[in-house]
């Protein structure tokens, strides 16, 4: 009975696309959104990704990574003399104003990092190499910040232009020369700037010697010494924080500042709201034309499902009929939907970098939820035809 | 078996089934005793609104009445839960209607499975049986296509295949020729009592359709809710009013 009722939903086309572009968009809305969602959300602790280290020690006050409060120099020196502690440098992070050849103005991730040992230096350099940060006035300028600040320069010609910034090409911060030494590729950050690397000693003269400049402490465990053992025991011994830099959002321990970072925009910003919005929004979408469609499907059916019950069916048989009507056009739907979604992905990350994670947890949460639509529709279905009387067969 | 024929296959008595509210009820049957035979093609016929679905609904176990008895191969019907009744109709019964109720969406050869695949059979048993039927009933060569491509009296010869390919020894078939034409009408009656036709089946054809009337082995006329007559011969009866 379940291939006849099979054949009796793809043999009306007209309902059954009808069927499958409500679940194919609720499903795509949902896992689009979901996956911006955690796309944007993961850009709130880009800088835990970018700047490299196994445990990160900060002020007591500090709930998440873009909001440093300077520590005093001689935390350092307190840091460092923990048992298990192999060593830790210092690191200056900051926002300041960029002054662009032309005058233009830019605000920027300034990262100073320590010029022994360029603990938290970027991963990749595609121009460049790191050692030059030794130089004067040297930085390092991620790649998609130098094709943005590109774009704001003169070239030597006096006309704008329009290429990246490469290699050799300068800028000022604060009135101080800063001469491109390298392009890294790091990841895109929620604030948007681009990230500038120099030594932590030259990010001192570039934020006009701030009377404090020591943002964090970046600490490498001796061997056999768990990141998350050493927290505990920084924190015992100093008073300060100390967190492990996992960002691994399946997985990361209690201590990961990019958990506790990604919380804070959850509790603190509107971002969660208006997503999970947007996802409701899905969900409701499909509910209200799949649940409508499958009705009408339903209706249109009715008098032949009165004569089935008739012929004898029993309303479990009609019942279950109907669940693989639902859900058949369920899993079409979602695919059709997750498929959209995830070539909407791939086109956006060829573009640049999105804000666009898609865990195989936000498909099997939209592939549950795009189910619930089609359990919710076949319910319909079945209270409908359970209502339908066997004997209105022999009328009309 | 052969002892069976002329058994009785269905007998109501005393059937009461009112309709609406209390204050504004329609009598549909009204003491109404009915009794067909297996073997024998019986007939209802009556002016419109005398009962006769309904009492065809009450025979097939689709309506319960509010009074009386029906019993049905000795199987009283009233008392039996919703469960039973439908176990009943699926291992009991065929039907033909009026409006032939073919699912559109469905093959031929698909509509004419499904009583076979409502009792569980294995799909390539209910295709083998179907396709078997259709055959019997005129209609090699459309088994893939669609009902809605077939002309009325076609379908009327699916919706007969559909009745009879699970064998079923309770034939019951309302105004199965009014929707067709006289000579069209005509083949698919005589294709009904060449198929149905066997000791143990009873047939009953509730019909207005005078010119069938010869098809018929008994005629039960019905008058406001009750069987008034039975006749043997249909020149017995008054016809004027039909
Ligand atoms: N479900 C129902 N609800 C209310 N009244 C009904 C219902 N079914 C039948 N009736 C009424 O019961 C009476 C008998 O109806 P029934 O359909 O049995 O007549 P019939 O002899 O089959 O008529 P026809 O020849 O027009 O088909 C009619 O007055 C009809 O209006
Ligand atoms: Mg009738």
């Amino acid at each position: 009975m379940y291939r006849l009722a099979l054949n009796m939903l793809f043999g009306d086309r007209a309902k059954l696309a009808m069927l499958l572009c409500g679940l194919a968009f609720s499903a795509l809305l949902m896992a689009q959104q979901s996956s911006v969602f955690f796309g944007i959300m993961s850009w709130t602790y880009t800088p835990m990704v970018n700047i490299r280290a196994q445990v990160w020690v900060s002020d007591p006050m500090v709930e998440q990574v873009n909001d440093a409060k300077p520590l005093r120099d001689t935390d350092l020196s307190r840091v460092r003399s923990v048992d298990g502690v192999a060593w830790a440098a210092p690191l200056h992070t900051s926002f300041v104003q960029a002054r662009m050849q032309d005058g233009n103005f830019k605000l920027i991730t300034l990262v100073g990092i320590d010029a022994d040992t360029f603990a938290g230096a970027p991963a990749v350099l595609t121009q460049g190499r790191i050692e030059d940060l030794r130089l004067p006035d040297t930085v390092i300028v991620d790649e998609w910040g130098a094709s943005l600040m590109g774009r704001m320069g003169v070239g030597p010609d006096g006309k704008p232009r329009s290429t990246p910034l490469k290699v050799g090409d300068t800028f000022e911060i604060n009135d101080i020369q800063a001469r491109i030494v390298g392009i890294c590729k790091v990841k895109r950050a929620f604030t948007g700037g681009p990230f500038v690397y120099t030594t932590y000693d030259r990010a001192k003269g570039y934020t006009l010697g701030a009377r404090r400049t020591l943002s964090f402490m970046l600490v490498e465990p001796q061997k056999g010494v768990t990141p998350t053992e050493l927290c505990g025991r920084i924190e015992r011994e100093t008073g300060l924080k100390a967190w492990t830099s996992d960002t691994v959002i399946w997985n990361w321990g209690e201590r990961s500042l990019a958990r506790n970072t990604f919380w804070w925009f959850w509790t603190n910003t509107g971002i969660p709201f208006s997503f999970g919005t947007a996802v409701l929004l899905g969900l409701f979408v499909g509910i209200a034309i799949s649940g409508q469609t499958f009705y009408s499907f339903v209706l249109e059916n009715l008098k032949y499902f009165a004569a089935i019950k008739a012929m004898g069916a029993g309303m479990g048989v009609i019942a279950r009929m109907l669940f693989v009507q639902a859900f058949t056009a369920g899993l079409i739907g979602f695919g059709l939907g997750a498929g959209m979604a995830q070539g909407i992905g791939r086109a956006m990350i060829e573009k640049g970098m999105p804000p666009f994670v898609m865990y195989p947890q936000i498909l099997w949460a939209t592939f549950v939820l795009v189910l619930g639509i089609s359990f919710v529709s076949a319910i319909i279905g079945i209270i409908k035809v359970s209502r339908v009387d066997a004997a209105s067969v022999f009328r009309g | 078996m052969s002892t069976l024929a002329n058994t009785i296959a269905v007998r109501a008595s005393g059937v009461d089934m009112f309709f609406g509210t209390p204050d504004n009820q329609v009598v549909a049957l009204k003491q109404a005793d009915f009794e067909a035979r297996r073997g024998e093609l019986i007939m209802l016929v009556g002016p419109s609104g005398c009962g006769k679905t309904t009492l065809l609904s009450v025979i097939a176990g689709t309506l319960t009445p509010q009074a009386g008895t029906v019993e049905v191969f000795g199987q009283r019907l009233d008392g039996l839960g919703q469960e039973a009744l439908t176990s009943f109709r699926r291992q009991h019964l065929g039907f033909v209607f009026q409006s032939f109720n073919l699912i559109p969406t469905l093959s031929v050869i698909e509509n004419v499975m499904v009583p076979l695949l409502i009792q569980g059979r294995p799909y390539d048993e209910a295709h083998d049986r179907s396709a078997a039927i259709i055959e019997k009933v005129g209609l090699k060569g459309r088994e893939e296509g669609r009902p809605n491509a077939l002309s009325g009296g076609q379908q009327q010869r699916v919706a007969i295949a559909r009745a009879l390919v699970h064998e079923p020894p309770l034939l019951i078939c309302d105004e199965p020729t009014s929707a067709l034409d006289k000579d069209t009408g005509g083949h698919i009656m005589e294709l009904v009592r060449d198929l149905s036709r066997s000791p143990e089946r009873c047939v009953v054809v509730v019909t207005h359709d005078h010119r069938i009337f010869r098809f018929a082995d008994r005629i039960a006329e019905m008058e406001d809710g009750r069987i008034s007559r039975v006749v043997d011969d249909p020149k017995l009866l008054d016809t004027a009013h039909l």
